[in-house]
C-alpha cells in the first residue's frame, strides 16, 4: 500500500468515527466528545490536501489522469462527511441543552459510543485486548485508542493499552458503566 | 427492484402524519446506511446498489423539505425557534452526508481500472463491508434480526441482503433470515470471523442467559 492510499484510508477511517463521536456529544450532550471532533476535523482538513496534493504530483510523474481524478473525488466526499459530522458537533457545542426531540431521534441506535481515559491502576493497562477478552468480558469493542495525538483505528487483539490512553468504544447502553470502571481502576476483570 | 426494508419506512402519505422526531430519526437511520452502500457498490461493482443509493438520495430530499416546514409550523416563541433551529441544523447535516454518500457513488463512472486501488482501500479499512452466504445449518436461519441482537452480539450490523435476485437494503430488526441469503456487512475483522462462524453452522448462536463460551 503506498502513502496516498494510506492517506486516503485514515481519512475515511477519521471521518467514520467522527459521526459516531458527533452523534453521541449530542445523545449525551457532552462538549469533551465534541471537541475531540473539532480536533479531528482540522487534522483532516491537513490530510485532505495533503492527498489532493500528493495526487497532482503522482500525475506528473505517471500520468494517471484517471486514478488521480478518483483520489481527488473520493477526498472531497469524505471530507464532506467530516464536515457533516463537525456540523452536527457544533450543536452540543454551542447549546446549552440540545433540543429534547434530537436526543430522542438518535436515542433509538442500540449501541453506545464512549470515551474512556485508562487509569495507571487499571486491569487494562499493559495486558494485550485478546489476552484480556476484553469485548466478550466487558460487551464493548475498542474502535479506536488516542495515544498522545495520534488515533490507532481497529485496535487487533494484539494491541497492548497504556495507561492515559483513551479508548473510544462501542457496545450496548448497560455495558458502559462496567466499562467505565474497567478504565478507571474501579472495576476489576474477571478472571478467565 | 423488490426492496422489503423501504416499504415499511415512511411513505409519501405517512410522512404528512409523521412527527419531527421520526423524521429526524429517518434521516439519520439513511444517511448512515447510505454511505456504507455508496462504499459497497465500489466494492462489490454493484449498479443495483448504486442505484439504490440513488433511491435514498430522493428519499432524502423529501425528508429534508418535510422536517424544515414541521419545524415552523411548531415553533410558537423565540425560545422554541433557537433549539429548533439546532435541529435543522442536525437535519442538514444528514442531508449533507447523503450527499457525499451520493458523490461515492458516482465513481462508479470512472473507468475500473482507476479505480482498484479504492476497493483496496476499502478492505484495508477498520469497519469493512464485506458479505457472507446463510448455510442450511445455520441456526440464524429463520429467526429475526432484532430477536438475535446481530449488533450487540457480534458487532456487525447487517446493510443489505440479497434473497434470490431480490435485493433488501437496511433491513428492519423484524426482518426474517433465510438459508441461502447473501449479507452484505459491516464491522470488524474480528467481528466477521464471529459472525462468519454463527453463519456457517459451525457455531451455535448463543443463548443467554448462560455461561459465555470461549472466545477463539
Amino acid at each position: 500500500m503506498d502513502q496516498l492510499d494510506e492517506m486516503l484510508l485514515e481519512l475515511k477511517d477519521s471521518s467514520e468515527l467522527m459521526i459516531d463521536l458527533a452523534y453521541s456529544s449530542l445523545l449525551y450532550n457532552n462538549k469533551e466528545i465534541a471537541e475531540e471532533v473539532v480536533l479531528m476535523e482540522e487534522m483532516l482538513d491537513e490530510l485532505a490536501n495533503n492527498i489532493q496534493r500528493q495526487a497532482i504530483a503522482r500525475v506528473m510523474q505517471d500520468r494517471d489522469e484517471g486514478k488521480a481524478f478518483t483520489a481527488i473525488k473520493l477526498a472531497a466526499a469524505v471530507e464532506e462527511i467530516s464536515d457533516a459530522a463537525m456540523q452536527i458537533a457544533m450543536v452540543t457545542i454551542h447549546d446549552d441543552e440540545p433540543h429534547p426531540v434530537i436526543r430522542l431521534s438518535i436515542k433509538d441506535a442500540d449501541t453506545t459510543i464512549t470515551l474512556a481515559e485508562i487509569k495507571q491502576g487499571s486491569d487494562l493497562v499493559g495486558k494485550s485486548l485478546g489476552e484480556m477478552r476484553l469485548a466478550s468480558q466487558s460487551g464493548m469493542w475498542i474502535v479506536a485508542i488516542k495515544r498522545d495525538r495520534k488515533y490507532l483505528y481497529g485496535p487487533d487483539k494484539n494491541a497492548v493499552l497504556e495507561a492515559g490512553d483513551v479508548v473510544i468504544s462501542r457496545g450496548p447502553p448497560d455495558a458502559e458503566k462496567y466499562f467505565h470502571d474497567l478504565c478507571s481502576g474501579e472495576e476489576h476483570l474477571e478472571e478467565p | 427492484m423488490y426492496d422489503l426494508g423501504r416499504e415499511q419506512r415512511l411513505d409519501k402519505y405517512d410522512l404528512a402524519h409523521a412527527t419531527v422526531r421520526e423524521i429526524l430519526t429517518e434521516m439519520k437511520d439513511i444517511s448512515e446506511i447510505m454511505v456504507d452502500l455508496a462504499y459497497a457498490s465500489i466494492m462489490f461493482d454493484s449498479e443495483e446498489i448504486a442505484e439504490e443509493v440513488k433511491n435514498l438520495e430522493e428519499d432524502m430530499e423529501e425528508l429534508s423539505k418535510n422536517i424544515r416546514i414541521k419545524t415552523m409550523l411548531s415553533a410558537r416563541t423565540h425560545k422554541d425557534a433557537t433549539k429548533l433551529s439546532s435541529l435543522l441544523e442536525v437535519a442538514a447535516a444528514s442531508r449533507r452526508i447523503s450527499n457525499a454518500a451520493g458523490d461515492i457513488v458516482k465513481l462508479m463512472e470512472c473507468e475500473v481500472d482507476k479505480r482498484p486501488f479504492l476497493t483496496f482501500i476499502l478492505r484495508e479499512a477498520e469497519e469493512k463491508i464485506k458479505r457472507l452466504v446463510l448455510a442450511d445449518s445455520s441456526d440464524m436461519v429463520g429467526r429475526q434480526i432484532g430477536d438475535l441482537g446481530v449488533e450487540s452480539e457480534t458487532g456487525m450490523r447487517i446493510i443489505a441482503i440479497k434473497r434470490g435476485k431480490r435485493w433488501i437494503y437496511d433491513p428492519e430488526e423484524e426482518t426474517k433470515l433465510k438459508a441461502g441469503d447473501t449479507l452484505i456487512v459491516r464491522g470488524t475483522d474480528d467481528g466477521y470471523d464471529v459472525l462468519r462462524s454463527f453463519a456457517n453452522g459451525d457455531e451455535k448462536w448463543p443463548v443467554y442467559p448462560e455461561e459465555e463460551e470461549e472466545e477463539d
